[in-house]
């Protein structure tokens, strides 16, 4: 057996775990989408009816745009953070750094709910930013509109995303070389203006992993809206939820599911062209 | 050796002049580390002046401090008068060269070369304009489209000369632009930044440790040592009158006979060796009883009949024209110096070698008890 051959059949078993684990469950939704529901019964007839519905209905169409925006905007929030704590952990902090980037990461050792609900106990109407604004005498009632609101669940998303944007960013930020900075600022350049020509660009690869990272969790983040988001909770994967559950309309449900997913295909794509077509990417990441 | 381009010098051959930096006590020092210690020096206006010395010693550090990377502990620098010690690298009339050429990689050629030009009060045509005559400057107008990483590092090095120049700073730094080229390169190199800085006119302050390239280039050659300037002067001064053991030695090749002073007056000393008394001029500040050493540069050296230094040959190396002697005397001091082939001497036989008084040169020795 040849070498190549060999090592085909070593990989054969990685290959056939992706494919039932990862590519089986996705082809069996993928034929659902195409079929109908007749009262309990699934009706095994392939029809765009499911596709059709979602195409006209301002509630989907509403909803999964939702889903969309709301994770650029969480996005662009952990990006703008992200990149001064990137920075900083990178070109400032000397002997902790591990320790830094172990504190960045603590967080996500604890479990979803618990961080959530800690959130709660900040933001509620008898939260601890309630009570101190009382105390301090800013407002004379609580703010209701600090928890159970879109506001909230941003909130709660940009702190648990952020590691993952820092953790990109700060990748970039290890690799970009100081005297390039300094040069910058040696030929005219001030802070701002060197961030835009410089920093900005030669980074671009860490902030849009880390933006794609953060852009698939927080489309698909189901418990967070729920919990926090009160009358806003219901997005589109909570309604995929209850498609699959009570309303036991699984075509439909597979239908939206591989719209998310097409629609994410196609950003990820984007994110390709851009990394791989653009002029400064190609020159940082390589390959003319 | 390169024939250097027959062009007129821009400057129509100024000599340097009036001051435009100036050093004042100036210091740098990290928590109890002392980077710098307190130096003085002066960069004159159209002139090429090295900062020389060794690793560690302190020059980068200067660099720095002029091109405002490194804020300055105490002491003042001053370009034309004014303080520069409060402003911003981006605000001084300065640009550098750097050691690893620092090239943005994400910009073409050009647009690395026009990148300060961005900060001017220039036309788009002014700086395309600008950004050519640059990149003819340094013959790289063909490069214009490409990447750095597309470059050789002699290519990446003239953009990044062109890069500082063409934005026409008061004062261009270079970081041991020469370091990353192999020998050959180098040598080219260097005659063509100083044809380069003689007909733009501008004052270039070079950071080296190859004293050849020191040499070569400079005006004034300012050497360093462990944060502290050992000696100021032109090239021939530094070469011919060390003003102590240290320059003499990183200059190399000198013979060195330690000693003490016994007489000293205008300029003229005599030292008491352990190989014999020897009358020289010597360098200022010594006094009679000083540690001193009596320096010969080899070329200095020749094989004499009567009334020499007595030495007995160790080695002998071929060189090219000349063959290079290495010999031991008396005290076992090393003595090197030159013979043709036809007065090349054995190894094991006893020689005698004489030199010229008015040509030898006594400098300090105070590192004498560390050394």
């Amino acid at each position: 057996m040849s070498r190549t051959a060999i090592g085909n059949w070593l990989a054969a078993p990685i290959v056939a775990a992706i494919a039932t684990i990862c590519l089986a469950p996705l082809a069996i939704l993928f034929l659902f989408s195409f079929f109908s529901v007749d009262f309990v019964n699934i009706v095994k007839e392939p029809t765009f009816k499911n596709y059709w519905t979602i195409a006209s209905s301002s509630t989907y169409r509403g909803l999964i745009a939702q889903a969309f925006l709301s994770a650029l905007v969480v996005v662009c929030i952990t990006g703008v953070i992200g990149h001064p704590v990137a920075y900083f952990i990178a070109k400032r902090v000397k002997s902790a750094k591990s320790a830094f980037l172990v504190l960045l990461l603590v967080p996500l050792y604890t479990g979803d709910l618990v961080r959530i609900f800690a959130w709660r106990v900040l933001l509620g109407t008898e939260g601890a930013l309630n009570t101190l604004l009382l105390w301090v005498g800013v407002i004379d009632v609580p703010i209701e509109a600090l928890l159970f609101s879109p506001l909230a669940t941003h909130v709660v998303l940009v702190y648990n995303f952020l590691p993952f944007m820092v953790l990109g960013l700060w990748l970039s930020y290890e690799s970009l070389d100081d005297h390039l900075l300094e040069a910058a600022g040696d030929l005219g350049a001030s802070g701002m203006s060197a961030f835009r020509r410089v920093t900005f660009p030669l980074t671009a690869p860490g902030l849009i992993a880390g933006g794609l990272m953060v852009f698939v969790m927080a489309v698909g983040e189901y418990l967070t809206p729920q919990l926090v988001g009160g009358a806003s909770g219901i997005t589109i994967i909570s309604a995929i939820n209850d498609l699959f559950g009570t309303a036991f309309d699984w075509p439909l449900g597979s239908a939206i599911a591989w719209t998310m997913l097409a629609i994410l295909g196609f950003f990820f794509a984007a994110s390709a062209v851009v990394l791989g077509r653009t002029n400064w990417a190609r020159a940082v990441v390589g390959g003319e | 050796m390169q024939s250097i381009p027959n062009k007129q010098p821009l400057n129509g051959g100024r000599r340097p002049s009036a001051t435009l930096l100036r050093a004042n006590q100036l210091k740098k020092s990290y928590g109890s580390f002392e980077a710098v210690t307190g130096v003085d020096f002066d960069l004159e206006e159209n002139s090429y002046v090295t900062l020389l010395g060794p690793s560690g010693c302190g020059k980068t550090t200067i660099l720095r401090m002029v091109a405002g990377f490194e804020t300055v502990t105490s002491g003042e620098l001053e370009l034309s008068g004014q303080s520069l010690v409060n402003v911003l690298p981006n605000e001084r009339p300065i640009n550098t060269v750097f050691q690893n050429y620092a090239l943005f990689p994400h910009m073409s050629v050009a647009e690395n070369v026009a990148f300060g030009l961005a900060y001017g009060q220039f036309s788009k045509d002014e700086i395309a304009q600008k950004t050519h005559a640059a990149l003819e400057l340094v013959q790289m107008s063909a490069m214009a489209d490409r990447r750095p990483r597309q470059l050789s590092g002699g290519q990446q090095q003239r953009i990044a000369f062109a890069r500082a120049v063409v934005n026409e700073p008061k004062i261009l730094l270079l970081d041991e632009p020469l370091s990353a080229l192999d020998r050959r390169l180098r040598k080219d190199m260097q005659i063509e930044l100083k044809d380069l800085q003689q007909r733009l006119g501008m004052a270039f302050l070079h950071v080296t440790h190859d004293q050849e390239e020191a040499f070569a280039l400079s005006d004034k050659i300012i050497v360093m040592n462990k944060g502290r300037i050992e000696q100021q002067g032109t090239p021939a001064q530094i070469y011919r009158q060390p003003a102590n053991a240290y320059v003499a030695d990183f200059i190399g090749g000198a013979n060195r006979i330690a000693g003490r002073m016994s007489e000293v007056a205008n300029g003229v000393g005599v030292i008491e060796t352990g190989l014999g008394k020897y009358r020289a001029k010597c360098a200022k500040g010594l006094s009679a009883g000083a540690p001193a050493v009596l320096c010969l540069r080899p070329e200095q050296l020749c094989p004499t009949q009567a009334d020499g230094l007595e030495l007995q040959v160790t080695h002998t190396i071929f060189q090219g024209a000349d063959w290079i002697v290495e010999a031991r005397a008396r005290d076992d001091t090393t003595v090197t110096y030159l013979a043709p082939k036809s007065r090349l001497p054995l190894i094991g036989e006893t020689v005698a070698v004489g030199f010229d008084a008015e040509t030898a040169w006594i400098a300090a020795n105070p590192h004498e008890g560390a050394a």
